[in-house]
């Protein structure tokens, strides 16, 4: 009982979603200290059309656990989280994980939900204190982080993405066929009619070498897409914090935090950023940190390793206009 | 097509938040509160499925009294009907807890055929409590829905996944929640707003809703709260301070320093 530590193994078009090799680093270490069995636990139509996926071979897992069935072909909420929960009631796991993609964020509450236990959301690290695994989140304030627990097995939390970095294993996981009893319900009120696949190139923010970050500091949306302009002459990515997202001057999808990806680039520069907990958990393991703000107060002030004290805008159209 | 249900939630204008120093959870009655802005999708699109399929609207809000305003805006909207659920027993709940009295009053509106809410909420920012409710009722969820259409008795939806958008047929009830972008949310009427200041409606309790107590807020919470703790950030690296321009300069000198403006000499040459 509770000997099992289940990461939720989000596969497309026949490949692991990087996001769960991620979250699989620190449930190694907490596996291990616990000296509990570490299983990605996967649902597909057809196991074998994963065979080609090296990422998979080396998963950093003791096991990885397959359900497979025709049915499961396409992700259907409602049928993916009952087979979940009909794995977690015969094993009965000690925790179980989702990376904090679209799917994890349907998923693990519904499984939660059906269970009756509690889930964390968008944890950033994890620890053990006594033997008691905690979860660490920013929440309410400036710069506060709380610790959870959940008083409710399995313990159930979305890991935030990125927040991890993927470690490979030199040995092979263990496949293990998992059979569901013959009177499972494989039915759902659900029927994908089809997938229209995104045709934007999915951003590279969370593995970019530099992130040109912008916040609220920079005044409107306009002086915004500027930040476009210097990301490509300095070969990076864009991000944005999480006020202007909400403000729309930028897609949710460029979300440097909390709720939106992890960053650790070689270079960040952070424009118009205070630097709220919520946008600093995300990026703070940067290797060089350059802020722009006008107020020397600000928390992103003091964690930067050069700070310029100024108008935002201003400095980011003069830096525009010498690199031209 | 039977009633839509859509549930809001106050969230404390930014500036206005207080933590309660032994819980670490959200004082809402002493916060001002506003409609969370990603519950206006769930209310547009409710709203626009009324006209187009003459379908009732019940909008119900769980939170202190004084959500109360935010419910009478909805009504402004066109909702038919606005439920409080309101009660000291469901102050300092997880999404679990929360969850379990939505679903509690969801049932209570039998038969309804679509539940819509916000994808998440700006305060709490988990997205749990439309897919947790779902599960509690036995029911289909979808997340992050950017269109709907119904016909034949079955909804047609278009959500966002990471992977593109993806269009599903679902069989009624169901519960989802709606992606917070639309390119047009209808103001509220002036005629309803004037209606909505002396109107009363329906308030319900833990024991109204036949609830127990142990199973709701703090105490019916699993996910609980051990600490927190602040992160301190020493001052650490230089403050350069002068004229932007001087700045500007500075900055790219450092930049070419670091190797990083490489990419750019190859463009300019």
């Amino acid at each position: 009982m509770h000997n099992l530590i289940i990461a939720f193994g989000e596969v497309y078009q026949n490949k692991i979603n990087p996001a769960s090799l991620e979250i699989l680093t620190p449930l190694w270490e907490i596996s291990r200290a616990l000296q509990k069995g570490l299983s990605l636990l996967i649902l597909t139509d057809n196991f074998s059309k994963l065979d080609e996926d090296i990422d998979l071979k080396k998963a950093l897992c003791d096991e990885i656990l397959v359900v497979e069935n025709r049915e499961l072909a396409e992700f259907k909420d409602d049928l993916y989280s009952k087979v979940i929960s009909s794995v977690i009631t015969h094993l009965n796991p000690y925790g179980v994980f989702f990376p904090a993609t679209l799917q994890g964020m349907a998923l693990a509450p519904r499984v939660a939900g059906e269970l009756g236990v509690g889930l964390c959301a968008h944890v950033n690290a994890l620890e053990l204190e006594d033997d008691k695994l905690i979860m660490i989140r920013p929440t309410y304030g400036d710069n506060i982080m709380a610790k959870l627990f959940s008083k409710s097995f399995p313990i159930m939390a979305t890991l935030s993405l990125g927040a991890f970095s993927i470690r490979e294993k030199g040995e092979k996981p263990i496949i293990k066929k998992f059979d569901l009893p013959e009177d499972f319900d494989w039915s759902s009120k659900i029927r994908v009619k089809k997938l229209k696949a995104t045709k934007k190139e999915m951003n590279r923010l969370s593995v970019a070498k530099v992130v040109v970050a912008g916040g609220l500091g920079l005044k409107s949306r306009e002086n915004f897409q500027k930040l476009f302009d210097l990301a490509e002459a300095l070969g990076g990515e864009v991000g944005a914090t999480r006020p202007v997202c909400h403000a729309g001057w930028v897609e949710e999808d460029r979300m440097i935090g909390v709720s939106g990806v992890s960053v650790k680039p070689k270079l960040y520069l952070g424009f118009g950023i205070s630097g709220a907990i919520q946008h600093t958990v995300g990026m703070e393991n940067s290797e060089f940190i350059i802020a722009i703000n006008t107020d020397e107060g600000a928390p992103l002030i003091k964690m930067a390793h050069i700070s310029l004290i100024g108008d935002a805008e201003k400095i980011l159209d003069y830096l525009l206009k010498r690199l031209k | 097509m039977e009633r839509i249900i859509v549930c809001i939630k106050g969230v404390p204008r930014p500036g206005t938040v207080k933590v309660d120093p032994e819980t670490h959870t959200l004082k809402r009655e002493s916060a001002e509160l506003i409609l969370n802005p990603p519950d206006r999708a769930a209310l547009e699109m409710a709203m626009r499925l009324r006209e187009r399929y003459g379908v009732e609207v019940v909008v119900m809000s769980m939170g202190p009294p004084n959500v109360a305003p935010l419910l009478k805006e909805a009504f402004a909207l066109g909702a038919d009907e606005l439920i409080l659920l309101s009660d000291r027993a469901f102050a300092g709940a997880d999404t679990l807890a929360t969850s379990r009295v939505l679903a509690q009053a969801i049932r209570g509106l039998t038969p309804f055929s679509l539940v819509i809410m916000g994808l998440k909420s700006v305060d709490g920012e988990t997205a749990q409590v439309p897919p947790e409710t779902a599960a509690i009722l036995n029911l289909p969820s979808v997340i992050n829905v950017i269109d709907i259409s119904y016909s034949n008795n079955r909804f047609y939806l278009t959500r966002e996944t990471n992977y593109g958008e993806e269009e599903l047929e679902v069989e009624p009830p169901l519960i989802i929640s709606m992606n917070p972008k639309l390119e047009y949310f209808r103001p509220p009427s002036l005629k309803r707003l004037l209606q909505a200041r002396d109107l009363s409606f329906k308030s319900m309790t833990a024991q109204d809703l036949n609830l127990a107590e142990d199973l709701l807020g703090l105490k019916g919470s699993p996910t609980q709260v051990a600490g927190v703790f602040e992160k301190v950030f020493s001052q650490r690296g230089e403050v350069w301070k002068g004229e932007p321009e001087e700045l500007a300069d500075k900055l790219i000198n450092l930049l070419r320093e670091k190797g990083l403006l490489q990419k750019l000499a190859l463009i300019n040459r």
